[in-house]
C-alpha cells in the first residue's frame, strides 16, 4: 500500500541538537491566576513532543503563546537560536510556527484546494487553479492522505479528512515546528488511525510536531518526548520509550513529582511531611 | 497494465483503462460516491456512471443509495457476493487489519501505530470498532465477515491459545487471544504468530513461491521465523517452533526481553539496534536509522551490517541443521535492503562453504511489512470455507428471501 512506501523524505542529515524552539522561564498570569509558572520546554527537528496535562494544566496557554494568541509576561523564546518576540499570531507563522487548533477553522462551503490556500492563493492576473490543485494533490500524497478529490466541499469530509486537510494547510510554507492540539479527540477509530500515521508522516519529513492530547494510548504510540504540566508548572519530561503509562499518570496527577530542580532556597523551607519521591 | 491486448490508442483500449481507472479508485478508497469517483478518476460524471453502471451487472462492483451533504447520491464498493475475511496483525509498535472478499482482494486496510507496551483489552475493543467501520464504509453487513485471522508477534502455545513466552508482548499475556478476538467480532478465529503467517503469504504469493523447504526470517523490533517443512508450516510439539530471535548466539550475552541471555534478538533486533546507537544518536526509531542508513550514514550503515552478520549467525546455524532452499528476509529491517541482506549472505555463504550443495538464498521478501497480514488475509479465507456452519445464515437468508 501507499502507507508502506518510503515517502520522499527531507534528507535526514546529522542530527542538530540544538533545538528548534527552545522556551525558558516562560510564566503568564491571567489577573490573579497564574496559569504558566517558569515552564521551561525544547522542541527538536523531527521529533515529536507530547504535551499532556490535566484540565488547566495550562497546555492550552502555552499553545497560545507559542501561536500568539497572548504574550508571555516572562521568559524567553528562541527560535533557530535566535531570541524572538512572539506578539501576533502573524509573526508566530512567518518564523515557522503553524497552529492547527481543536476547531480546525476550515470553511464547509469551500473546496479543499479553496481552503488550503485561503489568503495564499497562488495567483498571476487570475487565480491559477490548476497549480494550486497541483500542489494540493501533491502535499495530499506527501501525507498518504486519503481525500477522494480535492474539489469536493469540506462539509462532503469525514472528520479525519478534515483533520487531514487542516494539517495539510498548516504546512503550506514549509514550517519548521506544527503544533496540534488535541487533533484525535473528535474523531472515530478509523480516522484517528489516519491522524496517527500523519503525525509519523509528519516526523519523517523532518518537522518538530507539538501533539497535545488526553489520550495516553495515542500520545504512546506516536511521541518521543512526553512533557508533563502540573498546574502550570513542568512535572516531568520523559523520553517515551524508557516510561509506562503508569509514569505519566503518576506526573500527571501529582502523586510523583519531577519539577526540574529549583536553586538553593535562601533559608531553609519547612520540613515535607509525608513520603519524598 | 490489463490493456495490453488492445490496440492502444481504440476507443476500445481508452474504455478499458477507465474502467481500470474506476476499480483502482474504488480499491484505494473502499468506497466512494459516483460525484467523487469523477473527483478522484478525473473522468466525467457520465462516463463513471456508465462504467459503474456496466461494472455492476458483470458484477465486479455494486452500488447502494446514500447520502452526501444531503443530496442523493450513488455508493460505488467493490462487490463481495461470497463474504469477506479480515485479517489482523498485532505487533509491538503496529497494528494492521484489512478486510478482503473471498479472492483475496483487498477492500479496505487500515494500520496505525501503537503504544509500547500495548494492552490487549484496549487494542481488541479498538479492533471491535474499527472492523465495524470498515464494514460501514464498504457498505457490507455484519454477516458478511466470515472469518477473522490474527498474527500476533510473540510464539503462540498451540493448547492454551496464550502467548507462549513472557516478555514479549508484554499486555496480551494470559489471555486466550482467539477466544477474545472472538467474543468481540462473534466469527471464527484463527490465531498464529506473526512469522509463520509471513511464511505463507510468501509462500503462496511472494518471494517463496515454488520453495517448499524454505525459511522467513522477520528482522523488525523482534526477530522471528516461519519454517515451511514441505511446502507446509512447521509448529513444533507445542506450536512455538521458529523463535529464531531466542537463539542464543552469545553464551551469557547481553540480556533479552525474554529473560534468556545472549538470544540474538538481544544483539540484532530493531531495539539492540537502536539502543547501540544511543551513544551516537538519541532518540532515533527504527526506522530513522534504516533511512539514515540508505541515505549514507555510516554509523547506521555500520550498525545495521553488524546486525546482518549476527543474524547471518544464527541463520547458517539453523541452515546447517534444516538445510532449506531459500531464506527469505522479512520485517522493518530487511527495508535497509542489501545494507542488511550482504552481511548475512557473506557469513552464511562463508558458514556453509564447505558442504557440498549450495548455501541457501538469502533473499528479501516480496510482500514487505504486510506479509503477515496478507498471510492473515489468506489464512482466514481458507477457514471461511471450512466453517460451513458459517456461512450457512447467509445461504438461508436467500432461501428465505
Amino acid at each position: 500500500m501507499s502507507v508502506e512506501a518510503l515517502a520522499p523524505l527531507a534528507s535526514p542529515g546529522p542530527v542538530d541538537r540544538v533545538p528548534v524552539l527552545s522556551m525558558r522561564g516562560i510564566s503568564k498570569s491571567f489577573g490573579k491566576v497564574q496559569a504558566l509558572d517558569d515552564i521551561h520546554l525544547d522542541i527538536f527537528a523531527g521529533e515529536v513532543v507530547a504535551i499532556v496535562g490535566d484540565n488547566g494544566a495550562g497546555k492550552s496557554t502555552l499553545v497560545k503563546i507559542l501561536a500568539g494568541v497572548h504574550p508571555a509576561d516572562e521568559g524567553e523564546i528562541e527560535f533557530e537560536g535566535q531570541a524572538v518576540q512572539i506578539p501576533d499570531p502573524s509573526t508566530s507563522r512567518a518564523l515557522g510556527i503553524a497552529t492547527v487548533f481543536q476547531d480546525l477553522a476550515l470553511c464547509d462551503n469551500l473546496d479543499v484546494v479553496a481552503n488550503l490556500f485561503l489568503g495564499r492563493e497562488i495567483a498571476g492576473v487570475a487565480l491559477d487553479e490548476e497549480e494550486m490543485e497541483k500542489d494540493a494533490w501533491e502535499l495530499l500524497r506527501q501525507l498518504s492522505a486519503r481525500i477522494p478529490s480535492v474539489r469536493v466541499p469540506i462539509a462532503a469530509l469525514s472528520g479525519g479528512q478534515r483533520q487531514t486537510v487542516a494539517i495539510a494547510r498548516s504546512l503550506i510554507g514549509d514550517p519548521r515546528v506544527v503544533i496540534l492540539d488535541e487533533p484525535t479527540a473528535a474523531l472515530g477509530v478509523a480516522q484517528t488511525a489516519e491522524v496517527l500515521n500523519l503525525i509519523e508522516r509528519l516526523r519523517e519529513r523532518g518537522h518538530g510536531v507539538v501533539l497535545i492530547s488526553h489520550n495516553m494510548a495515542d500520545v504512546q504510540a506516536v511521541a518521543d518526548r512526553i512533557i508533563v504540566l502540573r498546574l502550570g508548572r513542568n512535572n516531568g519530561d520523559f523520553l517515551a520509550s524508557e516510561v509506562g503509562y503508569e509514569d505519566i499518570i503518576a506526573a500527571i496527577t501529582g502523586a510523583t513529582e519531577h519539577a526540574r530542580p529549583l536553586p538553593d532556597p535562601p533559608y531553609r523551607g519547612p520540613r515535607r511531611i509525608g513520603p519524598v519521591a | 497494465m490489463a490493456d495490453q491486448r488492445r490496440t492502444p490508442g481504440s476507443q476500445t483500449s481508452l474504455r478499458e483503462a477507465n474502467r481500470g481507472r474506476i476499480v483502482d479508485a474504488v480499491k484505494k478508497h473502499g468506497g466512494l460516491t459516483q460525484v467523487e469517483l469523477a473527483g478522484a478518476t478525473g473522468l466525467s460524471p457520465a462516463t463513471v456512471s456508465n462504467i459503474v453502471k456496466e461494472l455492476s451487472e458483470s458484477g465486479v462492483l455494486s452500488t447502494s443509495k446514500s447520502m452526501r451533504s444531503g443530496r442523493r447520491a450513488q455508493y460505488v464498493t467493490l462487490a463481495h457476493a461470497s463474504g469477506l475475511v479480515c485479517g489482523i496483525h498485532f505487533s509491538q509498535r503496529h497494528l494492521r487489519i484489512a478486510l478482503a472478499d473471498s479472492s483475496l482482494t483487498v477492500v479496505s486496510e487500515h494500520e496505525m501505530p501503537l503504544a509500547r507496551d500495548h494492552r490487549s483489552d484496549n487494542e481488541i475493543r479498538r479492533v471491535g470498532m474499527l472492523v465495524a467501520d470498515m464494514l460501514d464504509n464498504v457498505s457490507a453487513e455484519r454477516d458478511e465477515l466470515l472469518a477473522v485471522a490474527v498474527a500476533v508477534s510473540a510464539p503462540m502455545d498451540a493448547a492454551s491459545g496464550m502467548v507462549a513466552r513472557p516478555g514479549i508482548l508484554r499486555g496480551w499475556e494470559g489471555i486466550a487471544i482467539g477466544d477474545a478476538v472472538e467474543r468481540t467480532l462473534r466469527v471464527p478465529v484463527v490465531v498464529d504468530n506473526s512469522s509463520n503467517l509471513s511464511a505463507l503469504a510468501e509462500h503462496r504469493l511472494g518471494a517463496l513461491r515454488g520453495q517448499d523447504d524454505a525459511m522467513f526470517i522477520e528482522a523488525s523490533d523482534g526477530i522471528g521465523a516461519g519454517i515451511l517443512v514441505g511446502g507446509r508450516g512447521y509448529r513444533g510439539a507445542s506450536g512455538s517452533a521458529g523463535e529464531f530471535g531466542h537463539m542464543v548466539i552469545v553464551e551469557n550475552g547481553p540480556l533479552c526481553r525474554c529473560g534468556n541471555l545472549g538470544c540474538l534478538e538481544a544483539i540484532a533486533g530493531g531495539d539492540a539496534v537502536v539502543e547501540g546507537l544511543k551513544s551516537h544518536y538519541s532518540g532515533l526509531k527504527l526506522s530513522d536509522v534504516i533511512v539514515r542508513a540508505m541515505a549514507g550514514d555510516d554509523v547506521c550503515i555500520r550498525a545495521i551490517a553488524d546486525a546482518g552478520a549476527h543474524i547471518g549467525v544464527a541463520a547458517a546455524n539453523v541452515a546447517s541443521m534444516f538445510d532449506p532452499a531459500r531464506m527469505v528476509i522479512g520485517g522493518h529491517l530487511a527495508r535497509a535492503g542489501e545494507l542488511l541482506l550482504g552481511p548475512i549472505r557473506q557469513v552464511v555463504d562463508r558458514s556453509l562453504a564447505t558442504r557440498l550443495a549450495p548455501a541457501p538464498e538469502i533473499v528479501a521478501g516480496q510482500l514487505g511489512p504486510r506479509a503477515a497480514l496478507v498471510g492473515a488475509l489468506s489464512t482466514a479465507a481458507e477457514h471461511s470455507s471450512a466453517f460451513p456452519a458459517v456461512a450457512g445464515p447467509a445461504d438461508l437468508r436467500v432461501a428465505l428471501g
